[in-house]
């Protein structure tokens, strides 16, 4: 313990409903971004931008979702991994690399993190990503995402409208969630594309346009509204 | 023609001309002082038959003793002229030609004229001849049986570590991590040798890694910024007060965006396979990879009304998932984007053969281009990274797998034997 740790005694961690996720990543404008973008949502955001500052924070506060870089000035983002699950931390942990290699992804995940994103991402993502883990982490929760009247089951990868439950595929359901987890915010076709296909899809952004419609009809069929916005062909924002 | 051959071809050359020709040299030196020999024996003999006549002033009664002889014969007029001759005559007894020097001279007694006959065998002379001649021949013959033993046994040890280096430098391979063994010698040209060609092949070896980890680390480097305008992209397309134009013009950029991470993603890819970055030894089930990857496909190419024809058999090897999945899905992908409008492609998967055919718009490609990187045929579009090929091409070559191109009824076709 360093002599951080003197200032646990003083604080006294204050539950509130807010999220609190630590961006560890020494890029400034990579870090302000995510903060930005996870602002608009029920997170508060704090940025570390170097290992000793990482290390300081990550011993004082708690929170339920850490965004880790590996390369960080003064050390490794691994090492801090190792000191959180030594100093038996339960906060979530999600990797962000430049390094997209199986190795960094293996080792990232055996040393206990929840996820691994590659760089680079999009914001998009990356939410539904902290989402999922907070999702699965809070075990005194429940697997139910809400919207309004739609309600998604995420262990049974159901949804209930009004007490209906449409049929989805598996595409449908995927990209409905990644709607929801991005409510309010425009995701751009590319980073949808990306969620849905990963790699596969060098070609056919224009195929979203299918999923999309079928998700719309599926909804409005099961009495539900119709919550997804067009925004000039180059996106959609889930809204109401 | 080896070195030692050429070398051996004018050592034997130059040996021979010298043996004989001093042979020859030999030959004539000794016939000549033999025969000075020779004559001086007869000179005596000459003086004897002189001293003989002025003190008896008669001649001496003919001898013959063993190899010498002495005759006379009444000569008419002044008599022969004082010579030194070799004659050979027919002896009886040996039944043979005996070669015999002889010394004619004229001598006066009594007013009346002699001709003298002094003679001695030259047999001797002849014999030493004969024997210089075998012994030539048989220092040849000595010569060549030394050569031949040094050749098979001392130069061929001489040369090994000269062998030894160029053993090891037919093997030296770019991509595989080496070292030169150069075998010890105490010869400093193979010493120098391999001192060159050691620090040759570790400076090759070393701007070879820097230039591969200068793709790895680039790539690497480029994430960041990537990930920043990526994210900049994504918060201001949130803003409430962009127009459409402006809109087009983001979807530009993201597409431009998208384009750029999969190329730097490809680099990467090719810089790692390259390096060796992936364990090949894992058992994978290949007609499991391949009919995955169909499903995902064939939901992708759902508007496109393409035909695929699979015939798929199990199939098991070992290798590396992610590098086969890659490696299917970019031959597979290519069969779709090249393909014509209701065209067809037609997967078979037997026997640790993989053959991928598509019907296509494109004449046939040169095969010795298409798996050059960045490499497009004309006429096809840009969206493509132009690294497809060159990565399929990269992890076929990396774990040992046959990649080829055919063109064949209008159908462009990749196989692969595993």
């Amino acid at each position: 313990m360093t002599g951080a740790a003197c200032f646990n005694i003083h604080y006294l961690p204050v539950k509130i409903t807010c999220l609190k996720i630590l961006i560890i990543e020494d890029e400034v404008e990579l870090s302000e971004s995510i903060a930005t973008y996870l602002k608009g949502e029920e997170y508060i955001c704090e940025i570390a931008a170097d290992y000793k500052s990482a290390v300081y924070k990550t011993e004082v506060y708690e929170y339920d979702c850490i965004i880790l870089d590996i390369t960080l000035p003064g050390g490794s983002g691994l090492e801090i991994l190792k000191q959180l699950k030594a100093n038996n931390n339960v906060d979530g942990v999600l990797i962000i690399s430049a390094r997209n290699s199986i190795e960094d992804k293996v080792a990232g995940l055996t040393l206990g993190a929840d996820d691994y994103l590659p760089k680079p991402f999009h914001l998009s993502e990356l939410s539904a990503r902290i989402a999922a883990i907070i999702r699965r982490r809070n075990f005194f929760g429940s697997n139910i995402i809400e919207f309004n009247e739609i309600s998604m089951d995420t262990q049974a990868k159901s949804i209930t409208i009004n007490g209906h439950s449409p049929e989805l595929t598996k595409k449908e359901y995927e990209l409905l969630l990644y709607l929801i987890c991005n409510k309010r915010k425009v995701i751009s076709k590319n980073a949808i594309a990306q969620h849905l296909w990963a790699d596969e899809t060098e070609r056919n952004i224009d195929f979203i346009y299918t999923h999309i419609k079928n998700l719309r009809k599926k909804i409005v069929e099961a009495g539900g509204t119709d919550y997804i916005k067009s925004v000039y062909g180059m996106g959609y924002k889930f809204t109401d | 023609m080896k070195l030692l051959t050429k070398y051996y071809r004018a050592n034997i050359l130059a040996t021979l001309v010298v043996v004989v020709l001093s042979s020859v040299c030999y030959y004539f030196l000794i016939h000549h002082v033999l025969i000075e020999q020779l004559d001086d024996a007869l000179e005596v003999e000459e003086q004897e038959v002189i001293e003989y006549v002025k003190q008896n002033s008669v001649l001496p009664a003919p001898s013959s003793y063993e190899d010498q002889a002495v005759n006379f014969k009444e000569a008419s007029g002044k008599g022969m002229q004082r010579t030194f001759r070799t004659i050979s005559f027919f002896n009886h007894e040996d039944k043979a030609h005996l070669a015999t020097r002889q010394l004619i001279f004229p001598i006066e007694v009594k007013g009346k004229i002699y001709n003298v006959f002094v003679l001695r065998s030259q047999e001797e002379t002849d014999e030493l001849v004969r024997l210089i001649l075998i012994i030539t021949v048989l220092i040849i013959l000595l010569l060549l049986i030394i050569l031949f033993l040094i050749n098979r046994f001392m130069l061929q040890r001489l040369w090994e570590p000269f062998n030894s280096t160029l053993r090891h430098l037919k093997q030296f391979n770019l991509s595989g991590k080496y070292e030169l063994q150069a075998q010890k010698t105490s010869i400093n040209e193979f010493r120098e040798l391999n001192d060159a060609v050691s620090i040759m092949t570790i400076k090759v070896n070393k701007e070879y890694d820097a230039l591969k980890n200068l793709t790895e680390i680039a790539s690497h480097e480029m994430q960041t910024p990537l990930a920043i305008i990526n994210s900049k992209l994504d918060l201001l397309i949130q803003g409430e007060n962009i127009n459409e134009k402006q809109m087009e013009q983001l979807q530009a950029i993201y597409n431009a965006l998208d384009r750029l991470s999969r190329l730097n993603k490809s680099l990467l890819l090719l810089a790692k396979i390259e390096n060796n970055q992936f364990n090949l030894s894992v058992n994978i089930s290949l007609d499991t990879v391949l009919r995955e990857k169909l499903q995902q496909l064939e939901e992708l190419s759902g508007n496109k009304s393409q035909v695929i024809y699979a015939d798929i058999h199990p199939v098991n090897i070992k290798g590396n998932e992610e590098l086969l999945d890659i490696l299917v899905s970019n031959l597979l992908n290519n069969a779709i984007r090249y393909n014509l409008e209701g065209g067809t492609i037609s997967v078979s998967l037997k026997d640790n053969l993989l053959v991928i055919s598509n019907t296509s718009p494109l004449p046939a490609l040169d095969e010795n281009k298409i798996f050059l990187r960045f490499y497009r045929h004309a006429g096809t579009k840009p969206e493509g990274s132009g690294l497809g090929l060159s990565i399929v091409k990269q992890i076929c070559h990396d774990a040992g797998y046959i990649l080829r191109y055919f063109y064949r009824e209008e159908r462009h076709e990749f196989t692969v034997q595993f």
